[in-house]
C-alpha cells in the first residue's frame, strides 16, 4: 500500500519570514501529503528530526540571506547521514540570481523562488518522491 | 469586561450629540438625485448599469466595492468643517500641519543595514551625502531575535538582512561621525524586548559622546504585534510580559528622552505578513488604545503619553484606497484621542506616521517594473499626507538593495518632492467625491474591527487566543489563490508575462568576514569589561523583572557595563518563561 508522502518543513536558522513556508505547508497538506512543520531550526536539528520521522522530503525556507551558509551546512549533514538517496531536499526563499544553481550544486533537488505556483511546488515535490522510489526499487 | 464600553460605543455616544451643518442644500440634492437617475437611464449602457459596482482585486487591498462614478449623493450630509476642517485643524483629515510640505518636506528615511556596523555606517553616510534627511537602521536576524553573533544559533546569519549589533560598542560604530543631535534616527527595533535592549545601547553611546538625551530625536518601533504575531522565531516570551515591556519602554523613554518617539505602532509588517489594509490599521489602533489605558493605570496623564505616539503604514497597490486610508485613520485617531481619552494637547490628536512602500507587491519577474510600483505607492503616501517615507528598492525580491538601487529609491522620493509639484498644495485630493466616500468607508471599517478586538477583552487577549494569527493565515492563503487564479493581476507575472527571459540585474552580495569580526569584538569585550559590574547589572535586571519594576533603567545599566544583547535576553527568558504561539496553518 502506498503511504502518504511525508514532508518535513523548517525555517532555516533565525529567519523571521514564514509566510511563504506556511503557505506551502497548507498547500502540500491539501495535496494529500503529511506535513511536519517544525518552525525555526538549525541544520543538525532538521536532519535529526528528518531521520526520526523518516520523512520523504525535507523542505527549508530562507529569505534572510543564509541560504548558502545554512543551506550548505544542511546538505553536508544530509550527506554525512547518507540521506540524499532516500530523501528529497528542497529549498525556497529569496535568493540572488545564480544562487539557485549553487544550491543545486551543494545537493538540493529543487529550489523555489518568489512566484513559484502551488501547482509547480506540489508537482515537483511529487516527482522528487517518485524518482527516489524508482532508485530505491532498482537497488 | 462586562459593562466597559468599547471605543466605538463611546465615539457613537459622543458624536451623536454633535449638530451637523451640511454643505449641500436638501433641494439641490433632491434635484441631483433625480438627475442622476435620469442620467443612468439615458446615458449608460445596460452592462455598465449592471456592473455599476466593481471590487478591485489588488495586492493587500480591501474588498470595498467601487461605483463607476461618485457624486455628492455619496455624502449627502457632508459637513466640511466637521468632516474635514482645514489642514492643521480638527479633525485633521487634511493633514496635521496647516502648511504641510510647504513647511517641511517629508523626511526621506531610507532603511539601511547589512553586514557589520562599519559597512552600515558607510551606507548611512552615502545616503545622507545624497540628500537623505533621516537615518533608518535595520538589524540583522540574530540581533532582531536577540542572540549574540557568537551564539551557535547565529552561525551563518550574522550581518544578514540588517546590521549586527551585540553591544554598545557596535552601536557606537554604526553611528560613527554621524551628528546624533542633528539628524533624526529611526531604530527598527520591531519587538518590545529588543527595544528594551538596543535603545539603551543607543542612550549609553550618547552618554559616552557627551550628548544630552534631550537632544536626541528619532523613533523606535516597540510593538508587541511584531514580537508575538508577525514573525517566525525559536523563542517567544508570553504576550502579557511582552506588553508590559512595551509599556515600560514607553514610560521610560517618555520620561527621559523627551523628543524621542517611544513607540511606532507598526501596521506595516502585519499587513505585509498577510492582512488587509483595514486590519493593519485596526490592530495598530487597538494596541495604541491598550497602551494608553495601561499608562493611565500607571498614573500617567493622557497627554504626557499621547503626544509622542507614531504609526507606521504600508501603502500598497490600490492608489486611491491608500490615500483615503491615511486620511481616514488620521480622522479616527483624532476622534479616539479627543472623545475617548479626552486629550487636551493638540499634538496628542495627531496621527503622525512613517510609511514604507509595500515589499510584498514587488515581483521577482522583470524587477525593473518594481520601480514603477514603488513610485506610485510613494505618491499615494505623499498625497495622503505622511510625515516620513521609505521607498522599497526594485531588487528586493533578490536580496537587500545594492547601493545603486538604494539611491534610486531615494531619488524616487526626491523627484516626487522636487519635480512633480504635488507638495505645493495641501491635501490635493480632499473634496473629491470618490476619495471622501472611500475615506468614510475606510474609517467605518477600521473602527468596526477595533470594536471586534475590544469585544474579545483587549488586544493582548486577542493575541493569546490566536484571533490575529488565524486571521492572517486565512488572508494569505486566499490572496495566494487569488493571484494564482489571476484575479489579482500582476504585470509580467500573471498578465503579459515576458515570452523571453530578461537579462539578470546586479544583485547585492553580503560582505565577507563580518561574523568573524563580530565574534572577535565580542570576545574582546567579554574579556575587558568589569565582570563584577556586569554580573551585578544582570542580577539587578532579573530582580526588576520579577518585582514588576520598570525594567529599562536596568537594561540601561547593563548596556553601560557592556552586557551583550544575548545576555540580557537570557534574563527575560529566565524570568518570564517561554510562550508557544498558535500555529498558522
Amino acid at each position: 500500500m502506498l503511504r502518504k508522502t511525508k514532508v518535513l518543513l523548517s525555517k532555516l536558522g533565525l529567519d523571521v519570514h514564514n509566510r511563504g513556508l506556511i503557505t506551502v505547508a497548507k498547500e502540500l497538506s491539501d495535496a494529500g501529503m503529511e506535513v511536519i512543520y517544525i518552525g525555526n531550526s538549525l541544520p543538525k536539528e532538521i536532519i535529526s528530526t528528518a531521520i526520526q520521522e523518516d520523512v520523504d522530503v525535507v523542505g527549508v525556507s530562507s529569505l534572510g540571506g543564509a541560504h548558502l551558509t545554512l543551506g550548505g551546512e544542511l546538505m553536508e549533514e544530509a550527506k554525512r547521514e547518507r540521506l540524499k538517496e532516500r530523501m528529497g531536499f528542497v529549498i525556497g526563499g529569496v535568493f540572488p540570481p545564480g544562487d539557485a544553481e549553487n544550491l543545486k550544486q551543494v545537493g538540493f533537488d529543487e529550489t523555489f523562488m518568489p512566484g513559484a505556483t502551488r501547482e509547480e511546488i506540489v508537482s515537483k515535490i511529487q516527482k522528487i518522491v517518485s524518482d527516489k522510489m524508482e532508485v530505491d526499487q532498482k537497488k | 469586561m462586562g459593562n466597559r464600553k468599547t471605543t466605538k460605543e463611546i465615539l457613537e455616544a459622543r458624536l451623536k450629540r454633535r449638530k451637523r451643518n451640511p454643505l449641500y442644500h436638501p433641494s439641490a440634492l433632491k434635484k441631483l438625485s433625480l438627475d442622476f437617475e435620469q442620467w443612468q437611464k439615458d446615458t449608460l449602457r445596460e452592462e455598465d448599469r449592471k456592473n455599476w459596482f466593481v471590487t478591485p482585486r489588488t495586492v493587500l487591498g480591501s474588498d470595498i466595492p467601487r461605483e463607476m462614478l461618485y457624486t455628492p449623493l455619496h455624502h449627502p450630509d457632508f459637513d466640511y468643517m466637521e468632516d474635514l476642517g482645514h489642514s492643521g485643524q480638527e479633525p485633521f483629515t487634511r493633514g496635521i500641519h496647516a502648511n504641510m510640505y510647504r513647511g517641511k518636506e517629508f523626511t526621506m528615511r531610507q532603511l539601511t543595514g547589512f553586514g557589520g556596523p562599519e559597512e552600515t555606517n558607510e551606507r548611512i553616510k552615502f545616503m545622507l551625502a545624497h540628500g537623505g534627511t533621516g537615518v533608518n537602521v535595520l538589524f540583522d536576524l540574530p540581533t532582531i531575535q536577540m542572540y549574540d553573533s557568537d551564539d551557535p544559533v547565529s552561525r551563518g546569519q550574522v550581518g544578514m538582512s540588517g546590521v549586527a549589533i551585540d553591544s554598545v560598542e557596535d552601536m557606537d560604530l554604526v553611528f560613527k561621525d554621524i551628528p546624533l543631535d542633528q539628524v533624526t534616527v529611526s531604530l527598527v527595533t520591531h519587538y518590545p524586548s529588543n527595544t528594551a535592549i538596543l535603545f539603551p545601547m543607543y542612550l549609553a553611546m550618547a552618554e559616552r559622546r557627551g550628548i544630552p538625551w534631550n537632544k536626541l530625536r528619532g523613533s523606535v518601533q516597540n510593538d508587541i504585534t511584531l514580537e508575538e504575531v508577525v514573525r517566525s522565531g525559536p523563542e517567544y516570551i508570553p504576550p502579557k510580559d511582552c506588553f508590559r515591556i512595551q509599556c515600560d519602554n514607553i514610560e521610560f523613554i517618555r520620561q527621559n528622552v523627551p523628543q524621542w518617539n517611544f513607540v511606532t505602532y507598526n501596521g506595516y509588517n502585519l499587513r505585509e505578513y498577510g492582512t488587509s489594509c483595514v486590519t493593519e490599521m485596526a490592530v495598530a489602533l487597538a494596541n495604541a488604545i491598550g497602551s494608553i489605558q495601561e499608562m493611565l493605570r500607571r498614573g500617567r496623564d493622557v497627554d504626557w503619553v499621547a503626544e509622542r505616539i507614531a504609526f507606521f503604514w504600508s501603502p500598497a497597490s490600490d492608489f486611491f484606497e491608500e490615500v483615503a486610508r491615511i486620511r481616514a485613520v488620521r480622522r479616527l485617531w483624532y476622534k479616539i484621542m479627543k472623545y475617548r481619552f479626552e486629550a487636551k494637547d493638540r499634538r496628542s490628536l495627531w496621527m503622525r506616521c512613517h510609511v514604507q512602500t509595500s515589499g510584498v507587491s514587488l515581483r521577482r519577474e522583470e524587477p525593473l517594473n518594481n520601480l514603477i510600483r514603488a513610485a506610485y505607492e510613494a505618491l499615494a503616501a505623499v498625497l495622503g499626507g505622511v510625515q516620513s517615507l521609505h521607498v522599497d528598492s526594485y531588487d528586493e525580491a533578490y536580496s537587500v538593495p545594492t547601493e545603486e538601487a538604494a539611491l534610486l529609491s531615494l531619488r524616487t522620493q526626491q523627484i516626487i518632492y522636487a519635480e512633480t509639484a504635488v507638495t505645493d498644495v495641501v491635501d490635493p485630493l480632499g473634496g473629491s467625491f470618490y476619495v471622501e466616500a472611500l475615506t468614510n468607508e475606510m474609517e467605518t471599517r477600521i473602527l468596526d474591527e477595533v470594536d471586534e478586538i475590544e469585544k474579545m477583552g483587549d488586544y493582548v487577549t486577542a493575541i493569546e487566543k490566536g484571533w490575529l494569527h488565524r486571521k492572517i493565515a486565512e488572508y494569505f492563503h486566499r490572496e495566494r489563490s487569488d493571484i494564482e487564479r489571476g484575479l489579482i493581476k500582476l504585470v509580467g507575472y500573471n498578465l503579459y508575462p515576458s515570452p523571453t527571459a530578461l537579462p539578470p540585474i546586479n544583485v547585492f552580495r553580503y560582505p565577507e568576514g563580518v561574523e568573524e569580526r563580530q565574534k572577535q569584538r565580542l570576545a574582546k569585550l567579554r574579556d575587558q569589561r568589569d565582570h563584577e559590574k556586569v554580573n551585578n547589572a544582570l542580577t539587578a535586571l532579573e530582580e526588576a523583572c520579577k518585582k514588576g519594576k520598570n525594567i529599562v533603567s536596568y537594561t540601561l545599566q547593563c548596556a553601560r557595563e557592556g552586557c551583550s544583547e544575548g545576555e540580557i535576553f537570557k534574563v527575560f527568558k529566565r524570568v518570564f518563561g517561554l510562550w508557544k504561539p498558535p500555529s498558522l496553518w
